[in-house]
């Protein structure tokens, strides 16, 4: 699939083509020397040396707050649907396939979600392949791959002073005939180079057996390692918020003078308002029911709806947690 | 340094006697993460599981934010009837750590009679992120601190690279005025002498001595990154409040999203929450998944209330907390302004 090259000095003039045409995202450094995807352009060039971003992109089709209509005097209007294209670009391979994730929630089925599907009908992802994962990365042991280009429309590969490029659908496809005059072929053993730096990469990473997890966790729902898997969870919700496939939501009426917003915000099952209801019964009222239910939703409940497990192994719930939990130590001791 | 490593022998043999011996139902402590540069907090209620304490630069959580929950008093006449006994909780302390307990000890949340503190004389605690920023793209497989007290880590290529000490330490820790824990059951390390007892004061006049456009301009700035994920709340050991004011929906009194004047106004109201009661532990900053500086705000009232009041939290257990009580002669001329 990769078949196309550019020497990464000409990878701002492509940022630029493409800036013609819509909003850009592209890597940079931010004040503290941490990789961001920022609004291109920025202030210096596009940045290649990173591992991966403290947030993930899910913010860019499903932001941390969004108007979904306005009330006033009786008459309901809705925001006006962007209809401006995103390009992203240096999204990790982990990142697109975990898109793929929030598709088969806001797309699929009997929901169709048009604010998502707006933002993501218009959206272009120029993913950039892993050559050094890091000791909390776990792709390859959750369907994808340091080189994996599910979710993406284009892949992109680092090789020496070059990026290597492959389109992996028809909207990458039209996106790099667009750019077609900055571009060469890549010659094969350039193409081959690319195929082993993969390969390098996935070898990498320590496995995490995911065997029938969704079945385990079945089994394992009145298991005590719950109890004693939650207890130093302090319900802090960066995991959820980091996370590029976790999605669950609020919907709130925000009122000022006489308007009222109904406002998407972004929420957390490990939060204890989550699941409390009007009557004031909470069906999971500790730490032990809702790190559960975190597991559950991701491991077993997804692979029953969606066929996906809704975890892409991209490891910043590990990286981030406070008090430094780490699941896979759970997922080992599942059905243990 | 060996201290660290005496001190690590040492805890895990006064663990390991308490819960022998059952003067505690449950030991809380520190122990190996999957990762460089960090801890895990460990709940030990197994004897012969003391062994997996350890002792480093690196047990940075506050363990005092798990107190609140383990003394929760039954909801009603009726749960009362039947809740258990409340558990004698053994607790590794540092300096900042046991003012939080102190402080939870005097607005009731947790009974003294029920606590066994281990307390450890602190020489400040590193912070991950730092350590990680230095190394850059760089990966640490494995970090310890060498016998200057520096940071070493190995690096994915083999090679050690050293941080000084003073590069990675806290922010919190650069400021602590309290590294020897007041009260304790059991005292490790020798006690530590508080360094720069004004870098608080330092700092906050430092930010305070610009304009006021500026100082609008540099919290804006801080605060634009948040994204209301409540980890500085969560993390923060005295916030224990069952329903929390910023989470209310009836009335909603603060926004859910990230609009600006919905993010400054959780700060604000946090940070007027903690006036007087906030120990300083830092561990507001550290949860931060966006490295805003949460300690920023309280600081200044934090100071505030020493000057005004003479009254810092956490320092005595029989002390009313600040804002339940007063005297007659307590300052206030700002009552008065016109």
């Amino acid at each position: 699939m990769i078949d196309k090259r550019i020497p990464h000095t000409d990878l701002d003039r492509l940022l630029d083509r493409l800036g013609k045409r819509g909003a850009v995202y592209a890597p940079a450094k931010d004040e503290a020397g941490e990789a961001v995807l920022a609004a291109w352009p920025q202030s210096g060039p596009a940045v290649l040396e990173y591992r991966n971003f403290r947030l993930s992109p899910k913010a860019l089709v499903l932001p941390q707050n969004q108007t979904l209509m306005c009330f006033k005097n009786g008459d309901v209007a809705e925001p006006a649907l962007s209809d401006r294209e995103t390009f992203l670009f240096g999204v990790r391979p982990c990142d697109a396939r975990a898109m793929l994730a929030l598709d088969k929630v806001f797309l699929g089925g009997d929901q169709h979600d048009p604010y998502y599907a707006r933002r993501r009908a218009k959206m272009a992802v120029i993913a950039l392949a892993c050559a050094r994962p890091t000791s909390s990365c776990f792709c390859t042991s959750v369907g994808g791959g340091p080189g994996d280009a599910a979710g993406a429309d284009v892949l992109a590969l680092t090789l020496d002073a070059d990026l290597l490029l492959g389109a992996a659908t028809a909207k990458g496809r039209e996106l790099l005939a667009s750019v077609a005059d900055l571009l060469t072929d890549a010659p094969p053993a350039a193409v081959k180079e690319a195929e082993e730096q993969i390969q390098a990469a996935e070898n990498q990473m320590a496995p995490v057996n995911v065997d029938n997890i969704a079945l385990r966790l079945r089994d394992a729902y009145d298991s005590p390692l719950w109890e004693t898997a939650s207890q130093k969870c302090l319900g802090c919700g960066t995991c959820s918020y980091l996370c590029p496939t976790c999605h669950c939501f609020d919907i709130t009426d925000d009122v000022r003078g006489g308007t009222v917003r109904r406002v998407r915000t972004w929420d957390c099952c490990a939060y204890p308002l989550f699941t409390l209801h009007a009557s004031g019964h909470n069906p999971r009222p500790t730490a032990k029911e809702r790190w559960r239910q975190r597991m559950m939703h991701k491991f077993r409940y997804a692979a029953e709806n969606f066929d996906q497990l809704f975890c892409v192994g991209c490891g910043r719930c590990i990286r981030n947690c406070p008090v430094s939990m780490d699941l896979r130590t759970v997922l080992k001791e599942v059905g243990a | 340094m060996i201290a660290s490593h005496e001190i690590e022998t040492r805890l895990r043999e006064a663990a390991e006697g308490f819960l022998r011996e059952k003067k505690v139902d449950i030991f809380l402590g520190y122990e190996k993460a999957s990762f460089p540069f960090r801890t895990s907090p460990l709940f030990l209620s197994a004897a012969e599981k003391a062994r997996r304490l350890v002792w480093n630069p690196f047990c940075t959580a506050n363990l005092a934010v798990y107190l609140p929950r383990l003394f929760k008093a039954p909801a009603d006449a009726r749960a009362a009837k039947v809740a258990p006994p409340p558990p004698t909780v053994g607790v590794v302390v540092k300096g900042c750590d046991t003012r939080s307990v102190i402080a939870l000890i005097q607005e009731r949340q947790v009974p003294r009679d029920k606590l066994v503190l281990v307390g450890v004389a602190c020489p400040g605690m590193m912070d991950a992120r730092k350590a990680e920023r230095a190394l850059g793209s760089r990966e640490a497989l494995g970090a310890g601190e060498d016998a200057q007290g520096n940071l070493r880590a190995v690096v994915e290529d083999g090679t050690e690279v050293t941080l000084r000490r003073e590069d990675v330490l806290a922010d919190a820790c650069l400021e602590c005025r309290s590294p020897t824990p007041s009260i304790h059951d059991v005292l490790l390390g020798s006690p530590v002498e508080a360094k720069e007892t004004d870098a608080a004061r330092r700092r906050t006049a430092e930010f305070e001595s610009k304009p006021a456009d500026v100082r609008w301009a540099r919290l804006q700035q801080a605060l634009a990154k948040c994204i209301r994920c409540n980890a500085c709340r969560q993390a923060c050991p005295m916030c224990y409040c069952k329903d929390c004011l910023l989470d209310q929906t009836r009335p909603r009194w603060v926004g859910a999203g990230t609009d600006i004047s919905d993010v400054t106004l959780y700060h604000l109201v946090r940070a007027f929450h903690m006036a007087g009661r906030c120990t300083e532990c830092g561990a507001c900053a550290r949860a931060c998944p966006m490295g805003i500086d949460a300690r920023l705000l309280v600081r200044k009232l934090n100071l505030e209330v020493e000057d005004l009041f003479g009254y810092r939290p956490g320092a005595a257990v029989d002390a009313a907390p600040l804002l339940s009580a007063f005297t007659m002669d307590d300052p206030q001329e700002f009552l008065t302004e016109p």
